[in-house]
């Protein structure tokens, strides 16, 4: 579904990715885990139009994104859940969910939104419960459902995932990735951006591992949960080891 | 006959080119940074991994070649620290290091699932029982084909070294149904078990799995005929390492190679330059998804032709046509490779001072093909007493066999002349194959 090749992004002069190919599948959960700048956030940012400074090719379904701004990107079905989740803290639960369908209102798809928005109610229970409260005064754990949501209102057909588990009690984060678990399982392709690495890998299809811009192993996210130096890196062992590297 | 991994084997073209791509990427992007060889080289060609944005790109970064292998013994060329490596692999080399590789257990697990998928290939199955039986230089060889038995839920029978005759009493009384074993060992097998009376149907063999040595068709026809079985081609190398990175499957046309885990490349073995597909060349592999030991453009010296169109067996993986010829001077003894210059080295370690002139041949001797080394005996080496030639005698041989892991026959003669064609060095030739010769 979505293909990359050779990608480089650049803040100014510096290049913050340095030739990354990466897939993903349809209704796959890929795992993308890294050290903290290793470039993980760059990469969503630019495959959802937020960065414009990029070389390379991005394609979702064969079709290139080259060019296009992030509205035309959600258009094409990528929605992006941002790290901190970013809503609109004065605005109600609901008004926030409804802004995720911003662009089909513009296309007259009123009850296609409704349906999709108790179909997120469902989902996320306690959100129909609160859903008349700003949504600033949630907990973490049910502002980052409010930014799931959101994202989900656009109809995605490739959900994107910036560290949804930050900031969150370890009940919450099993309680946030069960639900990724369950929208890959009703045919969600997520790509999820994670420094909780081995939550991300234990609930992923398969796993990247980028250090420095460069993707330095892939494979099943069980190989790599396994893997030794991704152990030593990002499981809690010889951090320092790893990346000051062997030679 | 079923697919092991239809998912991997069965792949689309463009997912297929898309994965090869990622793996190559952080393939380079590891051995840069683990392996200083690599880094070294990359780094005096000026390549950054991140400039290879295509498979084409590949055909700019240096070859590794089997001196290489031998330059960085024991453990040079390893991606990841000691402790990751769960298994360490000695094969005899071409040099006189040894050729020394090794295993996380992830690799451990690519192997057995390929060596699983030549198997389930060949329509081994769980209701098999399979024997290995291969010369001690391809030992490296049996560990991996036993997990990948193991994994399909096969009998093993393990690489166990035994006599000939004792192969094939397990091979008639455990009711063995698939063996592994080497062309030249198979048809060993075939001449051993008619002068044993024994007729073919009294065994439960029915797939004879080649691995080792370039196919000839008319001793897969004979071992077909004469034995009533299947045959099937497996491709290996010893120094990547690992018994059947390509492999025949039921079409028998040309056999498939594991482009999942490996990238080959066909390259004119005098100029390095690729040659592009269906052209007769240098195989040249690069691992993909190789933890602890990755080669990236190791040169192999087979020659192959790669083929195109898919085959009808549904799966995607290219097939390659794997050609006898060599496209360096390594001969192979069952299965086993080695260089006249290696045999020279070896010979002057046990003497002591190199000899003044030699001759190697592989000859074949009651259906066993075997090293025989001709040594000119001058006045260091001769001695008036026949029981200490015969000592030296005896001395070089087992060295030599040890160390290469084939039969080998020392014979001392007054005189070695030299074909013109046959000599490559000063004191010896290259090594001659006279397997079909009738003298």
């Amino acid at each position: 579904m979505l293909r990359i090749r050779n990608l480089k992004c650049y803040y100014g002069r510096i290049r913050a990715i340095n030739g990354v190919s990466l897939s993903v599948r349809p209704k796959e959960l890929i795992a993308l885990i890294g050290a903290n700048g290793a470039g993980k956030s760059t990469m969503l940012q630019t495959i959802a139009g937020l960065l414009p400074h990029w070389e390379g090719e991005i394609q979702l379904e064969k079709e290139s994104l080259q060019g296009l701004k992030p509205p035309g990107i959600v258009k094409r079905g990528i929605s992006l859940v941002p790290e901190g989740r970013m809503l609109f803290p004065p605005m109600s639960v609901l008004d926030n969910l409804k802004l995720g369908a911003y662009l089909r209102y513009r296309r007259r798809e009123h009850s296609q939104i409704a349906e999709d928005l108790e179909m997120v109610l469902d989902l996320f229970p306690v959100l129909r419960e609160r859903a008349k409260q700003p949504a600033g005064t949630l907990s973490g754990g049910e502002q980052q459902m409010v930014a799931i949501g959101r994202a989900l209102m656009a109809r995605p057909r490739l959900l994107l995932l910036d560290e949804p588990s930050m900031g969150l009690a370890p009940f919450l984060v099993r309680t946030i990735l069960n639900i990724l678990v369950q929208l890959r399982e009703q045919g969600m392709t997520i790509l999820l951006v994670e420094q909780n690495a081995r939550a991300a890998l234990q609930i992923a299809d398969r796993g990247y591992v980028l250090e420095n811009g460069r993707i330095v192993l892939d494979g099943p996210a069980a190989d790599l949960l396994a893997d030794q130096d991704v152990k030593r890196a990002y499981l809690g062992k010889d951090y320092r080891e790893f990346n000051e590297g062997r030679a | 006959m079923s697919i092991w991994n239809a998912g991997e084997e069965c792949l689309d073209l463009e997912e297929r080119a898309q994965q090869q791509l990622e793996r190559l990427q952080s393939t380079l992007n590891r051995a840069y940074k683990n392996v200083p060889f690599y880094r070294n080289r990359f780094q005096l060609q000026g390549i950054d991994p991140a400039q290879i944005e295509s498979l084409g790109d590949l055909d700019s970064i240096p070859f590794t070649e089997r001196a290489h292998l031998a330059e960085n013994y024991p453990y040079g060329l390893f991606a990841v620290p000691l402790r990751d490596v769960v298994r360490i692999h000695t094969s005899q080399g071409t040099a006189l290091k040894p050729t020394v590789s090794g295993y996380t257990r992830q690799d451990l697990a690519v192997w057995r699932e390929m060596a699983a998928r030549t198997f389930t290939a060949a329509g081994v199955s769980s209701s098999d029982i399979l024997q290995i039986d291969l010369d001690p230089g391809l030992s490296n060889w049996g560990r991996d084909y036993k997990d990948g038995a193991e994994a399909i839920g096969a009998g093993v029978i393990p690489l166990t070294i035994l006599p000939p005759e004792k192969q094939l009493m397990l091979l008639r009384d455990y009711r063995t149904t698939a063996l592994v074993t080497t062309p030249s060992a198979a048809t060993q097998f075939m001449h051993l078990l008619f002068r044993a009376n024994l007729n073919p149907n009294a065994l439960a063999l029915k797939t004879l799995l080649l691995a080792g040595e370039a196919p000839d068709a008319d001793i897969q026809a004979e071992l077909e005929e004469q034995l009533h079985v299947k045959t099937w081609v497996h491709y290996g190398l010893s120094e990547v390492p690992g018994p059947a990175l390509a492999f025949e499957c039921r079409e028998r046309s040309g056999l498939h190679v594991s482009e999942d885990h490996f990238l080959p490349e066909v390259v004119d073995a005098v100029t390095g330059e690729a040659l592009p597909e269906g052209e007769v060349g240098e195989l040249v592999l690069t691992t993909l998804t190789t933890r602890a030991f990755p080669l990236i453009r190791f040169r192999t010296g087979d020659r192959v032709r790669l083929l195109p169109d898919n085959c009808p067996c549904g799966r995607t993986l290219r097939r390659m046509e794997w050609l006898p010829e060599r496209t360096d001077e390594l001969r192979v003894i069952r299965g086993v490779k080695m260089h006249h210059q290696q045999i020279l080295l070896l010979i002057e370690r046990a003497l002591g001072f190199p000899p003044k002139a030699c001759r190697f041949f592989i000859k074949r001797q009651d259906f066993r093909d075997y090293l025989e080394v001709w040594l000119k005996v001058d006045e260091e080496l001769f001695s008036d007493e026949v029981k200490e030639m015969e000592r030296l005698s005896n001395r070089l041989g087992s060295g030599l066999a040890q160390e290469l892991g084939v039969p080998v026959t020392i014979r001392f003669k007054e005189d070695i002349s030299f074909a013109s064609s046959g000599r490559s060095s000063g004191q010896s030739s290259r090594i001659e194959d006279l397997r079909h010769s009738p003298f």
